[in-house]
């Protein structure tokens, strides 16, 4: 079983991660392991694993540096563990995010594509992202994946409808009176961004667990009296705003 | 903003620094992004290293969870930065017709 720690850059380089930041990871890396909401526990490893292929795959840079992706054809190096629509949504998603469009959704859906399978995949390409650009960020290995434990997927499904992105989402006044309603803290309205994976629940709340310790939480987000990490404010969304530039993100 | 030339701080303590730091961890170079890292550490200390390495990192995922799901930018976000969005070439990028905003 992994652990993860990050002690060890405290003691080389005097560098202190937040105690928050790896737990935070820690119970990340613990629910990858185990079946989701959709998926089992050996079906998220198998799509971390894919994330991380995704960035040796020959297709995805040559589609990456083409103008357009869809004017090169090929096959995806990939680990073999999945289908090739599967492969399709993990590469894209991991090589070339900014350029995904409707019609490439339609695409994977056309071809039977699972929606709250889609979205659960999602949220284990970003828990995947966050974690493994943290650790390159300070020169570390990725993690070394954990081991899948036995289970089958809950299969819950929360009354979402198509309404506000290309997926269905649950909006918050939907949310009112079932067990999804403190997904949005039980407030009329929530930004996108938090409804964007609430087809599946579970990965709103598990990315935000991550989100709250790497970036802010939402209250903190808003006050400017007062500092929370060892850059501020204006720091924090210059690296923000330069990594979403670059990855052409238009949110 | 996303030009090649060495950043400017941009009005923000220790930007240029930030800002090749961010553009180093998703990037190819190996080298380049170890420096970046360094610079960090020595000017602004080990936990504005791993405080920024957290939020660039959590950003990098951020963003594929809304391009992914193709959520649009909420229309009151839109109106108030449409000036600067389209001065500063976010208007031209390729999601930007499919998922400019909810409006």
């Amino acid at each position: 079983m992994t652990e993860i720690s990050y002690q060890n850059l405290a003691q080389t380089h005097n560098w202190e991660v937040r105690e928050d930041i790896t737990a935070a990871h820690r119970r990340a890396w613990q629910r990858l392991g185990q079946a989701g909401t959709w998926l089992t526990g050996a079906e998220k490893i198998a799509i971390a694993r894919e994330t991380r292929a995704a960035l040796d795959c020959q297709l995805c840079q040559d589609r990456k540096a083409a103008l357009s992706p869809n004017a090169v054809q090929g096959n995806h190096d990939h680990t073999g563990q999945l289908s090739d629509l599967e492969v399709e949504q993990i590469h894209r998603i991991r090589t070339d995010p900014g350029r995904l469009s409707r019609g490439w959704f339609d695409g994977l859906h056309n071809d039977g594509m699972v929606e709250e399978r889609y979205v659960e995949t999602v949220g284990v390409i970003a828990n995947m992202v966050a974690i493994d650009t943290f650790t390159k960020g300070l020169g570390l290995d990725p993690w070394p994946l954990p081991d899948a434990q036995p289970g089958e997927p809950s299969r819950t499904r929360p009354p979402a409808k198509r309404q506000l992105a290309w997926v269905s989402t649950l909006a918050p006044e939907d949310a009112i009176g079932t067990e999804d309603e403190t997904l949005y803290g039980g407030g009329p309205t929530a930004p996108h961004i938090y409804q964007a994976m609430s087809l599946v629940p579970a990965e709103v709340r598990g990315f935000f667990d991550i989100a709250v310790s790497q970036y802010l939480p939402g209250a903190a987000m808003r006050d400017f009296d007062n500092e929370y990490r060892a850059i501020n404010h204006a720091q924090i969304e210059l690296v923000a705003g330069r990594v979403s530039a670059l990855n052409q993100c238009v949110y | 903003m996303m030009g090649d030339d060495a950043p400017s701080d941009g009005g923000i303590d220790n930007g240029a620094r930030l800002i090749r730091f961010a553009t180093a961890v998703l990037g190819d170079d190996a080298a380049e992004l170890a420096a970046a890292r360094e610079d960090i550490a020595d000017v602004m200390g080990g936990a504005a290293l791993t405080d920024t390495a957290a939020v660039a990192a959590l950003f990098n995922a951020i963003d594929r969870v809304a391009d992914a799901t193709g959520i649009p930018l909420e229309d009151a976000k839109a109106e108030v930065t449409a000036d600067f969005r389209a001065d500063i070439g976010i208007d031209d990028f390729a999601a930007a017709q499919e998922k400019g905003h909810a409006g």
